[in-house]
């Protein structure tokens, strides 16, 4: 199996610094927080400007733009409700380092994010929901099939289409919790990528205990077959211990160094 | 459906480390398929044979390869000779008398041989050291520095004295870097590493990822080196991307297959056929495993695996 791929999430018009220079067009911030991503083991950078009605087009082209250039061709995921944003940042994207991610489809409103990574070969992030929260996993699962259908019949290889069980908040959503695992076996077990974010889960909770419940989480799904995660890779904990359920799994060989790489 | 067969080369590659200067110059490495594996993909660089020789000179040498360098009085004449057999892609000489244990040669007694010897042919180098690594530290240091400009393979940096060799051999004065590891795949992931946090660019290192003659734990050299091929190109392992580099002719030729004599030994047969017997089967075994390169010591060695490595590619 291939090492777990990390998407750092921390280039986010959520971020007030971040959404600032986006609007600005400053580069400085943006280029700190993905070098801070990429030092700390990041694979991808997700690239999420928001709805970015207006300009989303002139602003994914450059911030594709800015971040290849400065970082050796990074792969990035393309991250907005904007199609015709992402499909201009595709057009200025080098995919020499990974192809493009589009972030992201689901089974409702946005199951035409599909046939944009087809028409491009992109990866697509497929969230396996419908209108609202699924009910159980055998609705993910028919919205994984019907997602996973629309994707082959346009020709996409299914590796190129990861999907994402939607992870739920353990205050309010504690006992769905093993559910969304299982899913992931699910997923695993048909040979599916999967990935999702991941922190949703330890959302509301003290800022020193979410990198705890993150990691535990994230060896849970790594052990039930999960193959990616949207994190913020500059939470130590968790990335240690990716790179040790990496090991564990024989993704990687293990080296005594192997924090370090 | 109509079958089709699917490729199984790799998006990722070993690297391509050059050795020697000039015309002579060879390159290790660079494949994109596991070894041999024509049918997957070209593979443009075909593993590379060596010769041996050691600071012991004539009298070091099995009976049969005495007969073969009849004539040479020195280890530089030796030297000269070596390179003339064929299919001879570059030249290795072994320090052992380096080794305080053993006959403890002055380091610059051995440094000034490895200049002769570096004087009197053009091929690729490769220095080993004797096995100590307190002595080898010293040694290697030295050599790296005597043949500045050669591009030689320093052969070996060890868990135990990394940081001296490859200071001296990788950072001041830009030789190939061996990393010894003794058959422990981990090991040989993690000096590569080291090596590399040490500053040593990883395009100039090769591994030795440890040997043995054919019977004597064999089993556990082939795994690791498949190991550490299907890492480095189904995993995209970086730091297991380096050309692998095997001394054969020092393990075979010291087991008893290849000293028993006739005599005591009268049904297996003639001595020099075994001897040739243990290298050629070694030899071929670490390639088909995945070395980028072999150091024999027989001539009739060294032509057969040519041979064998040309009609494969």
């Amino acid at each position: 199996m291939a090492k777990f791929v990390t998407i750092g999430e921390r280039l986010s018009t959520t971020a007030p610094a971040v959404n600032k220079a986006f609007t600005e067009r400053d580069p400085e911030p943006i280029l700190k927080r993905a070098k801070q991503q990429l030092d700390a083991g990041a694979v991808y950078l997700d690239v999420n400007i928001g709805p970015a009605e207006a300009d989303g087009e002139d602003l994914m082209k450059w911030a594709v733009q800015l971040l290849q250039s400065n970082f050796d061709n990074v792969p990035l995921a393309l991250d907005t409700s904007n199609k015709k944003a992402i499909e201009a940042g595709i057009s200025v994207y080098n995919r020499s380092k990974g192809k493009p991610i589009v972030n992201s489809a689901d089974a409702s409103g946005r199951i035409e994010n599909i046939d944009l990574a087809a028409a491009n070969d992109a990866i697509v992030i497929a969230l396996c929901n419908g209108e609202g929260i699924a009910k159980d996993n055998d609705e993910r699962m028919g919205y994984c099939q019907m997602l996973l259908e629309r994707g082959m019949e346009l020709g996409m290889e299914p590796t190129d289409m990861w999907f994402d069980p939607l992870f739920l908040v353990v205050k309010g959503m504690q006992d769905k919790q093993m559910e969304i695992l299982e899913f992931i076996k699910m997923l695993s077990d048909m040979g599916l990528n999967s990935t999702g974010g991941l922190s949703n889960n330890s959302n509301g909770m003290p800022k020193h205990i979410r990198p705890i419940m993150d990691s535990a989480l994230v060896a849970m799904a790594m052990m039930q077959g999960l193959t990616s995660a949207i994190v913020n890779p500059n939470d130590l904990r968790l990335m240690e211990t990716i790179k040790s359920c990496d090991v564990f799994k024989s993704n990687t060989l293990y080296a005594d160094s192997y924090l370090e790489i | 459906m109509p079958f089709t067969a699917k490729s199984g080369k790799f998006n990722a590659k070993i690297n391509t480390v050059e050795v020697g200067t000039g015309d002579k110059a060879i390159k290790l490495g660079g494949e994109n398929v596991f070894p041999f594996y024509t049918f997957d993909d070209a593979i443009e660089n075909a593993p590379k044979v060596g010769i041996e020789i050691t600071d012991g000179g004539m009298e070091a040498e099995p009976e049969c390869v005495q007969k073969l360098y009849e004539g040479c009085t020195t280890v530089v004449d030796m030297a000269k000779k070596a390179v003339t057999f064929d299919g001879v892609d570059f030249l290795s000489i072994r320090l052992e008398g380096g080794d305080p244990n053993g006959k403890n040669k002055s380091t610059e007694e051995l440094i000034q041989l490895v200049k002769d010897v570096a004087d009197a042919v053009d091929v690729p180098l490769v220095v080993c050291g004797c096995k100590n690594v307190e002595k080898d530290a010293e040694l290697l240091d030295k050599a790296a520095a005597a043949l500045e400009g050669r591009n030689a393979v320093i052969l070996a940096a060890k868990e135990e004295n990394y940081k001296t060799i490859g200071a001296s051999a990788g950072l001041a004065y830009k030789q190939v870097v061996g990393a010894e590891s003794a058959v422990d795949i981990n090991l040989a992931k993690q000096l590569n590493v080291l090596l590399t946090q040490l500053g040593v660019d990883s395009k100039t290192i090769v591994m030795n990822a440890g040997t043995a003659a054919v019977g004597y734990g064999f089993d556990y050299v082939i795994s690791t080196l498949d190991r550490v091929k299907a890492a480095a190109l189904s995993q995209g392992d970086a730091t297991l991307q380096m050309p692998i580099i095997t001394p054969v002719a020092s393990e075979t030729w010291t087991v008893k297959e290849s000293t028993a004599t006739e005599e005591d030994m009268p049904a297996w047969g003639n001595l020099e056929e075994r001897g040739i017997d243990m290298e050629v089967e070694t030899a071929a075994a670490v390639l088909a495993a995945g070395s980028d390169a072999v150091i024999l010591k027989h001539p009739e060695s060294v032509r057969t695996i040519k041979t064998m490595i040309s009609e494969l590619i």
